[in-house]
């Protein structure tokens, strides 16, 4: 076991019920890298990330993070170590900003007590890291699309996860809010990993160190983003012609589809 | 200065309910001041029990609606409408009709019974209720609708062929008639239990607030934890059957309004809910033995007068864009 592994995945077969969905793949992850996880709709992105926070049963094959089995693992112990964010959250009726951080804090949480000083801290930090000051005490059912994806992601943040998991942070939100989003998961994985499914392969490429690209269950191509997104692979993944040139001013891949 | 605000309306809501008792205690059929002696007997061993039993009774009933409608992650959810009330109402007739009462594990006949068949009814809503894992609230309440039919047509059959109709009919229609202070002690235990069980869950009652999936990803075990608050809630409503019949809505409209006024977070919700839940009943009684006095009308009766009304309302707002 190396150590600076934050995720590692050995021939990992899941699926719901005897459907496999994801069909004996193999890939680590180092501490403080930001992962995305690209692929067409259906090619097992979401079921992936399901199974790495144990919503799945493992069918076969390991998944160790930070050197611990999660089948080991117990869910509170899980649960302090990996976040996830998920497609589509709804704001709870009733809740403020500030109290739906804190719902992030149930992990830690004993039996016959409530929120600890420690767990105001915490709330404290999030809201200082995500510039949320302002809007700490507004109803979550005031707040955008936007606004409120940014206080799921606060939420998951007061778990202390070493390990966050995004299904699709960025599909429904404008472009503004979708680069804010990603400037605050590259700014969150200075601290800790973070693994993203995308849609978009531009904006993936542009703030993701590695990609991994999926096709019906399997990992057809993964590493650096200019590697990942040639034109074979972009066809293999999406049946897209497509030609994959580089932004002249961030040298980054940028795909650009042909008629 | 969040807990200040809650502390303080706890405060005025312990208020409401020690001048709601007081007031029920000298209201009456017989006007009584406290200074005559026979005044005294009707207040310590008359009135004042029967208080202190519908105040439990509210307590109980409330106090299970949040459990339900946190674990079941539906507001409309309530042991009446679940068909749990009626499970134990089954239950407890049949220990009624039995010739001969007795006690297990210090849990008489009556309860145990009541608790075993709101069990079953709460099982059975539950199953019928979900289609492949998922359960819409709306399917909830039919199955639960379906369920309470089916036991009152069985409560029928039990109360015709137990030979003891007025008995069985009157304690099934909701009524605090009959309390006594060892109604009181009996019910005692089953309040203190499930209100401190619903009070130290309320974390997972507020992390399942935010989907079944987030709060496994939280570390809740859902299922266990399921599993172990509807036994709790069908206990405590099992319990309030076997000493008050069927009182329904309570645990509807109770939670309803406390949201509306300190919002969902469990640790206030439960409660409030509770105290809420016992100032309703103790009112509610004053009604039933006041309002046409000398003639007692059932509590159930009146509760349901309100309660199906409301009940319809909710389901109204909730259709009409209102939260899913």
């Amino acid at each position: 076991m190396k150590n600076e592994d934050a995720l590692v995945v050995r021939n990992l077969i899941c699926g719901y019920g005897d459907k496999e969905i994801i069909k004996s793949i193999s890939f680590f992850i180092k501490r403080g890298e930001f992962i995305g996880i690209v692929g067409a709709n259906g090619c097992g992105k979401t079921t992936l990330l399901r199974a790495l926070i144990g919503l799945l049963p493992i069918q076969d094959g390991v998944i160790e993070i930070y050197g611990n089995n999660i089948d080991q693992m117990s869910r509170k112990e899980l649960s302090r170590k990996v976040a996830l964010v998920p497609q589509m959250m709804e704001p709870v009726r009733g809740f403020t900003v500030s109290e739906m951080i804190m719902l992030g804090r149930t992990p830690y949480f004993e039996r016959f007590s409530f929120e600890t000083e420690d767990d105001h801290n915490v709330k404290r930090w999030v809201i200082k890291e995500l510039k949320m000051e302002d809007m700490a005490d507004v109803p979550v059912t005031n707040l955008s699309g936007g606004e409120f994806q940014r206080v799921a992601i606060a939420r998951a943040l007061a778990q202390e996860p070493r390990l966050m998991l995004l299904d699709e942070p960025i599909s429904h939100l404008d472009i503004r809010y979708q680069v804010k989003i990603l400037k605050l998961l590259r700014k969150i994985r200075q601290t800790r990993t973070v693994i993203a499914t995308f849609h978009d392969l531009n904006m993936a490429a542009r703030f993701c160190q590695r990609l991994i690209l999926m096709k019906n269950g399997n990992i057809i191509a993964a590493g650096k983003p200019d590697e990942v997104l040639s034109r074979e692979n972009i066809w293999k993944a999406y049946r897209i012609k497509a030609e994959v040139r580089t932004n002249p001013k961030t040298k980054h891949a940028k795909l650009v589809l042909l008629p | 200065m969040k807990i200040n605000k809650q502390t303080k309306a706890l405060l005025i809501l312990i208020t409401v309910l020690i001048v709601a008792c007081l007031a029920s205690l000298f209201i009456g059929s017989v006007w009584v001041s406290p200074s005559e002696n026979t005044g005294s007997t009707i207040i310590w061993e008359i009135r004042m029990p029967r208080v202190v039993l519908s105040a439990l009774v509210g307590v109980l009933l409330a106090t299970s609606g949040v459990i339900l409608q946190g674990i079941l992650r539906n507001p409309l959810a309530d042991p009446y409408i679940l068909g749990v009330s009626s499970g134990a109402g089954i239950g407890a007739a049949i220990a009624l009709a039995l010739p001969f009462g007795f006690v297990i594990l210090g849990i008489s006949s009556i309860p145990l019974f009541a608790f075993i068949f709101a069990l079953i009814a709460v099982t059975v809503v539950y199953r019928l209720a979900h289609v492949k894992g998922r359960a819409a609230p709306e399917t909830l309440i039919l199955a639960g609708v379906a369920v309470a039919a089916f036991a009152s047509a069985v409560l029928s059959l039990i109360i015709i062929v137990s030979g003891r109709l007025q008995a069985i009919y009157f304690w099934l229609l909701g009524s605090l008639s009959l309390s006594s202070w060892n109604d009181v002690w009996n019910l005692l235990p089953y309040t203190i239990f499930g209100l401190a069980v619903a009070y130290f869950f309320s974390k997972e009652l507020n992390a399942l607030l935010l989907g079944e999936e987030i709060a496994l990803t939280l570390g809740v075990e859902v299922e266990k934890i399921r599993i172990g608050l509807i036994l709790v809630a069908s206990l405590m409503t099992a319990a309030a059957v076997s000493v008050s019949g069927l009182i329904g809505f309570v645990g509807l409209i109770i939670p309803h309004f406390v949201r509306i006024i300190i919002g969902p977070n469990h640790r206030w919700l439960v409660p409030f809910s509770a105290l809420g839940g016992a100032v309703l009943l103790v009112v509610a009684d004053t009604l039933a033995r006041t309002l046409f006095s000398p003639m007692e009308v059932p509590i159930g009766v009146i509760m349901s007068l309100v309660g199906a009304p409301f009940f319809l309302y909710i389901l109204r707002t909730r259709t009409q864009g209102g939260r899913r």
